[in-house]
This record gives structure tokens, C-alpha cells and sequence, in this order.
């Protein structure tokens, strides 16, 4: 189908040429009055492109475009725009008729795709179809400098480390205080049975000892530190 | 499909990227947005819309740029540069009260919006180029106020009339005479076409036509005896515009006589010239406005000096006569006309001083010596434009554009020069880096040192750190302002002209040679300051410089070109010539057992040769197969660090690159099948190394590569007019390694002491390399492309791309168009680790990638990068139409404290931590005296 249109066109393409007009519609992100003169619009096929620039009425206008199929992009300095894949055709309106038309239709088009993978239909004519295109968004060039701010301070994983032991050394002894004594009383038990504290006087010290190969094994004496046990790597004193 | 398309971008974006910061923007880069040499007789202060206040220059360049440039500050307020078909003069007009300025240039004739430059219409007049072109101010003594509507001489299709508001041809007279046409112009109520009758023998005769603007049919023709002085184009002087007396003058070859006839009547008035010294040169100024006084000013120039003479026509009479005459002064100068009202004032520029006459009487009104910067000095002006404000009476102020000689475009406003446009260094050819010959003296004291035995060198050392003692005494001096003024953060600025303060080694020279033979040094590091600049013309006169080619040495810089005699030799520092004689060329350093082969593009063969010179014996020949011709070729830069010899993958493994210095990268053709092949080479051996061919490509475009370091890459446009599947332009990246293999060094791997980069020791067949590559889709045709360079090659590179339809350079880091990258599945883990990320087809260049940013930087014909002091920078410079440098940190400015280092913020922090110890060191102090007693 695609085929049997493109090459009646080529070969009519001394014939004829058409025209049509690209048009910046007016839209949230971008008021086309405000673009730059610099804004131009390029189909491209074989050879050099063609190339037209923006009007006072938004809008690029091509005339003289021989029958082909073309990719077509508007380069602006501050705004990025979609390509589109615009195909210029030479057709029998009426079959038999010999009266040839040209026609004009403009689609989606998807850079990397392959060219027949056309997308959303943009607008299908006889000469001067006016076709829309939209910018898709705003280029920003800059980098932000990554300045000091007090919640990206906070945000640091280390400095959370930092506040959570904080808020439990200051915290804890406060905590225990309000406990009713029951609690307490099951609490200074589980602290007996962990491992770390071990029931020594000093915490640092019998953390320093700490015998992970006999805490590992499952040994559960307790009272008198383990110095002279193991020579486990993780009981030696550094 | 649309969710693809959205994923494919998602993914592209998602790439690091050193983009520029928004502070740094405008200061650590320059952009000089040039026109070119604003044209005599197409240069003009315009009132963008009638009911504007302040007025602009518009300007024409040659036969490229339209420019417009605002008359406070120079800035540029809108460029366009229309594509002609055919060669052609360029031409610019406005009429009064109108919102739009006409241009034409060869077959190209268009209106475009005064105020920002947008197209109005325009129209292609296929086989004829515009001659001249005029705006029809009146019609039958009526102005119009709609759009006026615009008059063009063709060179072989007569006078057309076109629409002012659609372009939309009105009528056409045709002129079968043969004559070739001239000028046109135009009064209240016709239309005249000159046209110059040359007969079988002697001089030309002016055969003027009248014409009537409403249907524009011939309502009479005449001629004008004129053979026995005009000879060819040049002697006719001036063919008034929009006058209201539209006159004819022109001068015989000696400049002795002066011939004026007001157009329309038959009678000529004869001057004779001012007889005391040969006249070289005669400039005819006169209003273009309807209503002005039909007064004009007839300019002389001498060899030593100029004088002018005013002339006033009588309407009514039609006679023309000489009111008065202005004294002859030595020097030069120029003269400029300004209608203000129906009056006319003549601005006179000398070097010295800018003086104002009114047209009727010949005192001088107003009166400014010019106070010239420095980078005038020896230029006198060529051609100015005024605009003369008259209040009450008298001038109250006045603002010229005036060129000087040395190609700046300066503005004088009573007297103070306001800006300056370097417009000469439009049209760049060929640009090199500069190497400071100071800097030279010091590499080459520490060449000195390291060839002595160690005693002397020590002996040397010493002497010469003794002799850098006498700049001591002015660094103390120096160091509390620098000091203050890098904790107030304005170093920067502050340090900003000091060639010599170069800790970071950002100011760096950049030799740029104009095709107008102009030769400039720009100091990249100090916002492109003009350090000097010459007339290769006046070096070597009558040599054209459209294609020259600069090359650097140690102090000097060398200028090649087809039209020249032989190299010139430049200084770098202060721009004289130097004689070939005094320069000790260093030869290039060579071992016994080694060769030196150079190699050149010789009748479509590449031919490399033993020793410097071309001889006819090549040692090496290739001829690219089937019938393709050779359009470039590129070779590794000769200065290309590379910090490692191989690429660590994420198991710990080394790929081994392959880093040959002596690869050569050709571009061939086949232009009628649409095959474009690549061919790597060893330049030593003439070996090839490597051959990929692409077909469907659009050869008539342009195909840019580059190589460096074990890599290359290359652009192509594909040919729409084969099936193919795809559209757009590819860029390919093709990296080379010694094996395919992890830990493997390939055929070298045998031998214990090889390597790539001596090819020529590595025993039997020359290796070849291990080629992987990759084709990406981009968004956009790429004309040119290099590579960013740093000092040791740490430094990631980035692949610098010139875009020429978005106006901009961009930096695609190396990263993301790694050949490596996995297709069709994501990364391993391990691949993950190297920043490999999953191949997708197309590349959409990142805004952040722009190194121009909202910069448009326009006709880039080349980019060169360079090394700064700071491993982490490079330099770049584009250059073209426009000169645009900047710098450049690929793996960002990891050596130097950025601007978002608060440099008080870190001193108050010192400072609060002090005051905290002297807090609390009493109290630990108590505390370890308790815990004493209590133990």
C-alpha cells in the first residue's frame, strides 16, 4: 500500500510541488509570540534541507515541496518540539479522472523507529493544509549547584545515625524512670540475658571481651568474664 | 509506542552529565555574535516601528548576514542568514515609518520584521540574481502607510514590483535591450532603471528608463553621453536612492572630473576635482529621505589626506551647485549624512576628533575630540553612520558606528567610544592554540637543565630560582588583595585581564585567521580579549586567505595558504612578522633507528613519504578501492595523553586498548551508489588496519569524524531516497582494543616487551586491532567534530559536536556512547559498575550537554580543544562566523574549589570551633581532675 503511493509520487515529483504550513499553537507550556527569530523549521529527505522560518503568525511556512516523504523538525534555542514525518503525495482525487492533486499528510514520527512505524495522525490536506505541532518541553541547560541547606544536612544517613543514638542515650534514662516497676524489673532481666551487657559492671569492658565464638556456640554462663577462655579472634583483647 | 518513545528519552536523560552551572554561565565562556564588515551602502539607523523611540543599526555583511545591533550596548538584537542558491551582492533596505526591512542577496529576496527578525515573505527567483533593490516611498506624491512595496532589478529578468505585505509579485517590466543592468531608483512619481549601454568600442553609455510605478510600463528612455569616462561599474559613483531629487553621478578613471545629473533630465553638470594631489578614491554621501534637502557631499580621498565638498540642487532649476568646501586634512576620515526633519547634517570622523556641519552652511556646529582605547590605535575610521540629535537648533548629541580600519565596529557617542564589535574575526578559517613564549622560556630552561651533567643543572637551577626572586617583591605586594578578594569571591573577575596571573593555566592564546586575511590572537581565559591583531594583506599583498591554515610553534605561528609565496612566520606574543631566517626551527625529535614519514593527500591518493617533505618516491600508497574518492582524512592529535593503557572492567579484568599513535581515519566516497567507507590506517607502515562500509548515505553531506585516544567516531546523514528503513543522521563510535578477550594482549601477547604504541618494534605482521562499534540515532546533522584534551588524559573525554541547524556545540560524554554497552538485555551487575546502561538506538542530546548554552553560536566551521593547567579542564574554541570559547570539565572541576565553596562560611566555621575548644577545655579539665580524685 505505502509502496504502491510513494514511488506514482516520485515519479510525479517534476511535476508538482506543494505547500503547507507548520503552525505553534498557543499552549500552556510555551507562547509562541515570545520564540526567538533564530526558530526554524527543516524537512529533511536527500540533499540539503529544506528550510523555512518562523512568521509573525507562529508559523513556518513551505511552498515548492516536491512530492517525497519527509522528516521534519523544528530546532528553538528554548523549547524542544516533536519531529513529524510529513509525506507529500501527487493522487487522482477521482479515479480515471486524470486530475491530479497533491496531498499533504503529516504524522508522529519516532527518531530510531523504524520510518513506517508512524504515529498519531496529524493532519491530512490538499495545499496550505496547516499542520500543528506542540512543543514537548522546555530545555533548561544549567546544573543546580548543589548549595548548603540545613534538610539535606539532615538527610545524610550518618548524621540520622548520629541523632538516633543521641535521642537514645538522652532518652533512655528518662524512659526508665517512668516505668512502673514491673516492667522494670522484666526489662533489667532481658538486659541480663543479652549478650552484650553480660552482667559485668563495666559495659565497655565486657564489650571489649566480648566472646563472639562462645556467644555464637550458645554458651550461656555468665558472672565471672570469659578472659581466659577462648582464643577466639573476637575475645582477644586489643 | 508513545510509552516507548517516552522510555527511550527517560533513559537517554537519565546519563551523568557535567553540565554547566547557572553562575558560572557567561563567565568561564565568551561569545562574540558577529555580522562581518558592515556594508557601505547597506548600514543604517532604522526606527524598528513608527512608533518607536530609539532606533537601531541594520546592517548587511557581504553575501551572508542581515544583523541588527542595538546602538546602546552593541549587543546583537537579531542575525539572519538567508541561503542563496546563486552568488550575489547583498543588499538591505527599510522606508521610513515601516515595520519591516527588506534584503535581498543573490536570488533570495525576503522582508523581515524589523523589531525581532521574523520572516515577513519571501520569494526565490529561480535563474536571476537581484542587481539592486528599493523601497517605493511614494506613490504619485502620496506615502503610502501600508506596507510599501518593494522594487527589484534582476540581472536577467528586467523590474519586478512585489507586494510590500505578501511578497506577492505585482509586475514585471522585461528589458530585451541587452544592457547590463545597474541600479534602479525611484522619485514621487516614477520609477527609473539605469542600465549601462555598452557599445562594440570605447566606454559605457547610462540608458535610463522611466518607468510608471502603477503598471510598470516604459514611459520614456534616454541616454547620457557618458562613454568618454565610465568604463566599467566602478566609475559610476552614486545612483540615488529615495531622494527626492534621485541623482547620477559618476567620475572618469584619473578621479578629475565629477559628473552629476539629476535623473530625469538630460543636462549634466560638470565638476572638476580638487587638483593639488592625485585623488584615489571619491565617495558621494546624500540623503535618503523623501523629504530631506536635495543637499549631497562629495568625499576626496589623497594618499595623505581627504578633504569633501557639499553640493546643493536646485529642484526647481534642475541645476546642481557647489556651496561649499570643506578644508583638507591629513589622514584619513570619513564622512557620514544624517537627515534629521528635512535638514541634512554631515558628520566628519577623523582619528582625533568627530565634528558636525549642517548641509546649508559650512560652520562646524558641534565639536568632540574621540578618546580611542588602545585597541584603535594606528586604525582610522573607513566608514561611519550618524544619528544627530538637534534640539533647539543646535546638535545636542551625536552617535556614529564607525569602522576603523582594523576591522572593529566601534560606536562614538560625543566623542566616548561605547562599544566596540570586533567584527574582522568573522569568517574564520582556520584557528591554532599559542603557547606564550614566556611559558616557552621556562620549558625550555628545564630542557637546558635536564641535558647538562648534574652539577651544572644544580648550578642552573639555582641561578634561575635567584632570577625569579626579583618578582617577590611585587607578589608580596599583591598578596592581601588577592587575598581579600578571593574570600569576597571576586577573584575571578578581578584577575581576569592578568595574562601573567595564570595559576590555572585558563588563559591561553587562540590564532585565528580570518578569510579576509586578517590574523588575531585572543586571550581565551579573558572573556576573548583581542591581544593583537594584523592584516595578513599588508604582509603579503594581493595573496587571497580563504583557505589558510595556521599552524603552532614554540613562539610562533605559522601561516600556509594556496595563495601565498611560502609560510608566513608570526610571533605569537606581539603579532610581527618574522623573518624566516631568525627562527630556529627546532627539527623534530628523532632517535638513530627511527624514520620520520609524513604523509599528504596527493591526486586522490594518500601517499606517505620518508622525511618531512614530499618526495617522489612514496614510501606507502593507498588508493581506496572500486572507484571511491577520498573527501578527508583524519589523524590521532600528536599531543594525546592517555592516563591508561587499558579498561578495567567491573571483574577486575583489563581490556587492553589498542593505542596506536599513528592511525589515520579516511573518509571515502562513492557518491553514485551512496557508499561511504572508512578506512583506519597506520601512517608509519601504510598498513590498513581497519575498513567499514556504510550504504544509503546522502554523500552530499557532511560527513565529520574524528579519532583519539584507541577510539573514533563518525557522522552520516541517510539517503532518503533508497528504502531505507530508518531516517535521520547516525553517529557511530568505534573503539579499538588489542584482543576481544579480558587479560588477553592478542597476537602481542607472545612477546614480552610489546606494545601498540610502538608498532613499528612489535615483531612479524603488524597487529591489528579488535574493533567493537555501535550506530546511535541523533535528533540532529553534525558538521564538525573533536575532542575535548586535558593534560595527562585522566580526565574522561567528551565528543564535541558542532549542530549547525540549533545553533549550538554540544559535549556528548564518552560514557554514553560507550560501544560496550549490552544490547538487547540490561547490564550485569558487573557492567552496572563500569556505568555501562543498556544500548538504545537513539541519543537526544541532552540541553545540559550544550556547551553554548543560550548562547546561539552561528556558521561554525571548526572546533579545536586544548589542555588548561588544571587536569580536570580543557579549552575549547569554535570558530567561524562566530568565536565562541569556553571550558570544559568532563568529570567536573574536581581539582579546584568551584564557586559554591563559601570560603567566609569555612573561615567562620574555623573560627566558632576555636571559640567552642576555648569554652570547653576548662570544663574537660575539671572533669579529668574529679575523675582523678574520685578513682
Amino acid at each position: 500500500m505505502r509502496l504502491s503511493i510513494i514511488t506514482p509520487a516520485l515519479l510525479a515529483s517534476a511535476v508538482s510541488a506543494a505547500r503547507f504550513i507548520l503552525h505553534i499553537p498557543s499552549t500552556q507550556l510555551v507562547n509562541p509570540s515570545t520564540l526567538l527569530s533564530t526558530t526554524h523549521a527543516t524537512l529533511q529527505s536527500s540533499g540539503a534541507p529544506i528550510n523555512a522560518y518562523l512568521t509573525r503568525s507562529n508559523s513556518f511556512s513551505f511552498s515548492n515541496i516536491p512530492a517525497g516523504s519527509y522528516l521534519a523538525t523544528i530546532h528553538c534555542r528554548d523549547f524542544a518540539f516533536e519531529p513529524l514525518r510529513i509525506d507529500v503525495t501527487i493522487e487522482e482525487l477521482v479515479e480515471g479522472s486524470g486530475e491530479k492533486k497533491e496531498v499533504v499528510k503529516a504524522w508522529q514520527t519516532f527518531l530510531g523507529n523504524e520510518w513506517d512505524n508512524k504515529g498519531e495522525l496529524k493532519g491530512e490536506g490538499g495545499n496550505g493544509l496547516v499542520v500543528e505541532v506542540k512543543p514537548v518541553g522546555a530545555k533548561y541547560f544549567y546544573q543546580e549547584r548543589s548549595g548548603f541547606s540545613p534538610l539535606s544536612f539532615l538527610k545524610n544517613p550518618m548524621i540520622l545515625m548520629a541523632l538516633f543514638s543521641m535521642v537514645l542515650i538522652f532518652g533512655m534514662p528518662y524512659l526508665m524512670d517512668n516505668m512502673d516497676d514491673e516492667t522494670k524489673a522484666e526489662f533489667e532481666e532481658m538486659q541480663k540475658k543479652s549478650p552484650l551487657t553480660g552482667g559485668s559492671a563495666n559495659p565497655a569492658q565486657s564489650l571489649q571481651n566480648f566472646d563472639l565464638a562462645g556467644w555464637m556456640a550458645g554458651k550461656t554462663d555468665q558472672g565471672s568474664t570469659p578472659r581466659s577462655e577462648s582464643p577466639a579472634p573476637g575475645g582477644k583483647k586489643k | 509506542m508513545r510509552l516507548h518513545a517516552a522510555l527511550v528519552l527517560a533513559a537517554t536523560l537519565v546519563a551523568p552529565a557535567a553540565a554547566i552551572f547557572e553562575d558560572d554561565a557567561y563567565h568561564i565562556d565568551f561569545h562574540h555574535a558577529l555580522i562581518g564588515l558592515p556594508k557601505r551602502d547597506a548600514t543604517f539607523f532604522h526606527k524598528p516601528y513608527a512608533a518607536s523611540k530609539a532606533s537601531l543599526i541594520y546592517t548587511i555583511h557581504g553575501n551572508r548576514t542581515i544583523g541588527v545591533v542595538n546602538p546602546k550596548d552593541g549587543a546583537l538584537v537579531w542575525r539572519q542568514a538567508p541561503v542563496s542558491t546563486q552568488p550575489g551582492h547583498g543588499l538591505l533596505r527599510a522606508a521610513e515609518d515601516q515595520d519591516t526591512v527588506v534584503s535581498a542577496f543573490g536570488n533570495h529576496v525576503a522582508a523581515w520584521n524589523a523589531a525581532d527578525g521574523r520572516i515577513v515573505w519571501e520569494a526565490r527567483l529561480i535563474g536571476a540574481t537581484v542587481e539592486d533593490l528599493e523601497i517605493l516611498e511614494q506613490e504619485d506624491g502620496i506615502t503610502k502607510n501600508d506596507a510599501k512595496d518593494a522594487i527589484v532589478l534582476l540581472s536577467d529578468q528586467g523590474v519586478k514590483r512585489f507586494d510590500g505585505k505578501t511578497g506577492r509579485v505585482k509586475w514585471t517590466y522585461q528589458d530585451n535591450s541587452g544592457d547590463t543592468p545597474f541600479q534602479i531608483s525611484t522619485s514621487p512619481t516614477t520609477i527609473f532603471y539605469i542600465a549601462l549601454h555598452t557599445p562594440m568600442l570605447g566606454g559605457s553609455q547610462l540608458r535610463v528608463t522611466s518607468l510608471s510605478p502603477i503598471t510598470g510600463k516604459k514611459l520614456d528612455s534616454y541616454t547620457l553621453s557618458s562613454e568618454s569616462e565610465i568604463q566599467n561599474h566602478e566609475h559610476i559613483l552614486f545612483a540615488g536612492a529615495n531622494t527626492a531629487a534621485p541623482l547620477l553621478a559618476w567620475t572618469d578613471k584619473s578621479n578629475k572630473v565629477l559628473k552629476v545629473n539629476i535623473i530625469g533630465t538630460k543636462g549634466i553638470s560638470t565638476f572638476t576635482t580638487p587638483a593639488k594631489e592625485a585623488i584615489k578614491k571619491i565617495i558621494l554621501h546624500a540623503p535618503n529621505r523623501v523629504n530631506s534637502l536635495a543637499h549631497f557631499l562629495v568625499e576626496y580621498h589623497t594618499d595623505s589626506g581627504h578633504s569633501a565638498e557639499v553640493y546643493h540642487v536646485d529642484l526647481k532649476k534642475n541645476t546642481v551647485s557647489k556651496a561649499y568646501s570643506l578644508p583638507e586634512l591629513k589622514g584619513k576620515g570619513a564622512f557620514a549624512v544624517s537627515p534629521v526633519d528635512a535638514n541634512v547634517y554631515f558628520t566628519r570622523i577623523t582619528t582625533e576628533e568627530i565634528s558636525v556641519l549642517s548641509s546649508a552652511s559650512h560652520g562646524v556646529l558641534a565639536r568632540w575630540p574621540i578618546k580611542a582605547p588602545s585597541s584603535l590605535a594606528g586604525a582610522y575610521p573607513v566608514q561611519a553612520n550618524s544619528e544627530v540629535i538637534v534640539k533647539s537648533g543646535s546638535v545636542s548629541s551625536i552617535r556614529s558606528a564607525v569602522l576603523y580600519s582594523n576591522g572593529q565596529w566601534v560606536s562614538i557617542r560625543n566623542g566616548d567610544v561605547a562599544w566596540e564589535r570586533p567584527e574582522f574575526l568573522s569568517g574564520a578559517v582556520s584557528a591554532t592554540w599559542a603557547t606564550l613564549a614566556e611559558e616557552e622560556s621556562i620549558a625550555h630552561e628545564l630542557e637546558v637543565e635536564s641535558h647538562q651533567n648534574v652539577v651544572s643543572a644544580y648550578i642552573h637551577r639555582v641561578q634561575r630560582h635567584i632570577k625569579d626572586l626579583e618578582h617577590f617583591p611585587a607578589w608580596i605586594q599583591n598578596l592581601p588583595t588577592r587575598v581579600l578578594g578571593n574570600l569576597l569571591g571576586k577573584s575571578e573577575e578581578s584577575a581576569i585581564d592578568e595574562i601573567h596571573h595564570d595559576t590555572f593555566g585558563f588563559h591561553k592564546l587562540a590564532v585565528v585567521a580570518t578569510e579576509d586575511g586578517r590574523l588575531a590572537a585572543l586571550d581565551v581565559g579573558a572573556q576573548g580579549k583581542v591581544v593583537w591583531n594584523i592584516d595578513l594583506n599588508e604582509l603579503a599583498p594581493g595573496a587571497t586567505f580563504s583557505d589558510s591554515s595556521l599552524k603552532a610553534f614554540r613562539g610562533y605561528v605559522e601561516v600556509m595558504g594556496n595563495g601565498l609565496q611560502g609560510p608566513l612566520f608570526i610571533n605569537s606574543t606581539t603579532g610581527e612578522l618574522l623573518i624566516s631566517d631568525a627562527i630556529q626551527t627546532q627539527p623534530a625529535i628523532i632517535s638513530k633507528d627511527q624514520h620520520l614519514i609524513s604523509f599528504d593527500l596527493i591526486d586522490g591518493e594518500l601517499k606517505g613519504f620518508l622525511g618531512a617533505q614530499a618526495t617522489a618516491e612514496p614510501v606507502w600508497t593507498f588508493t581506496p578501492p572500486n572507484g571511491e574518492s577520498i573527501v578527508r582524512y583524519t589523524a590521532r592529535p600528536i599531543n594525546d595523553p592517555v592516563a591508561s593503557i587499558g579498561k578495567v572492567l567491573g571483574d577486575r579484568k583489563v581490556l587492553y586498548k589498542y593505542l596506536n599513535p599513528n592511525l589515520v581515519l579516511v573518509t571515502t566516497v562513492l557518491q553514485s551508489a551512496r557508499i561511504v567507507s572508512f578506512y583506519l590506517l597506520d601512517s608509519a607502515s601504510g598498513q590498513l588496519l581497519h575498513a567499514v562500509s556504510h550504504d544509503d548515505v546522502d554523500a552530499s553531506r557532511p560527513i565529520p569524524s574524528t579519532i583519539s585516544e584507541n577510539w573514533f567516531s563518525y557522522s552520516l546523514t541517510i539517503d532518503s531516497t533508497s528504502s531505507a528503513s530508518s531516517r535521520g543522521y547516525q553517529l557511530v563510535i568505534a573503539e579499538l582494543f588489542e584482543s576481544p578477550l579480558p587479560d588477553d594482549r592478542g597476537p602481542l601477547g607472545a612477546s614480552s616487551n610489546a606494545s601498540s604504541v610502538q608498532p613499528s618494534a612489535a615483531h612479524g605482521d603488524a597487529t591489528k586491532p579488535y574493533v567493537m562499534s555501535q550506530t546511535y540515532h541523533i535528533p540532529e546533522e553534525i558538521s564538525h567534530m573533536a575532542v575535548t584534551q586535558t593534560k595527562q588524559g585522566i580526565t574522561s573525554r567528551e565528543l564535541l559536536v558542532t549542530l549547525p541547524s540549533s545553533n549550538s556545540i554540544v559535549g556528548i560524554p564518552r560514557m554514553v556512547i560507550d560501544p560496550r554497552r549490552p544490547v538487547g538485555r540490561d547490564p550485569t551487575a558487573l557492567e552496572a559498575s563500569e556505568g555501562l546502561a543498556k544500548y538504545s538506538p537513539i541519543i537526544m542530546f541532552d540541553p545540559k550537554w550544550s556547551l553554548n548554552h543560550k548562547y546561539e553560536v552561528s556558521g561554525i566551521k571548526g572546533v579545536i580543544a586544548t589542555e588548561s593547567g588544571l587536569e580536570s579542564t580543557s579549552l575549547v574554541l569554535a570558530y567561524g562566523q562566530d568565536i565562541f570559547g569556553t571550558r570544559v570539565a568532563p568529570s567536573f572541576t574536581f581539582d579546584m574549589l568551584g564557586k559554591g565553596f563559601n570560603k567566609l562560611q569555612m573561615l567562620l566555621t574555623v573560627v566558632a570551633l576555636f571559640v567552642a575548644v576555648l569554652f570547653v577545655a576548662p570544663l574537660v579539665r575539671r572533669k579529668q581532675i574529679n575523675s582523678l580524685w574520685t578513682q
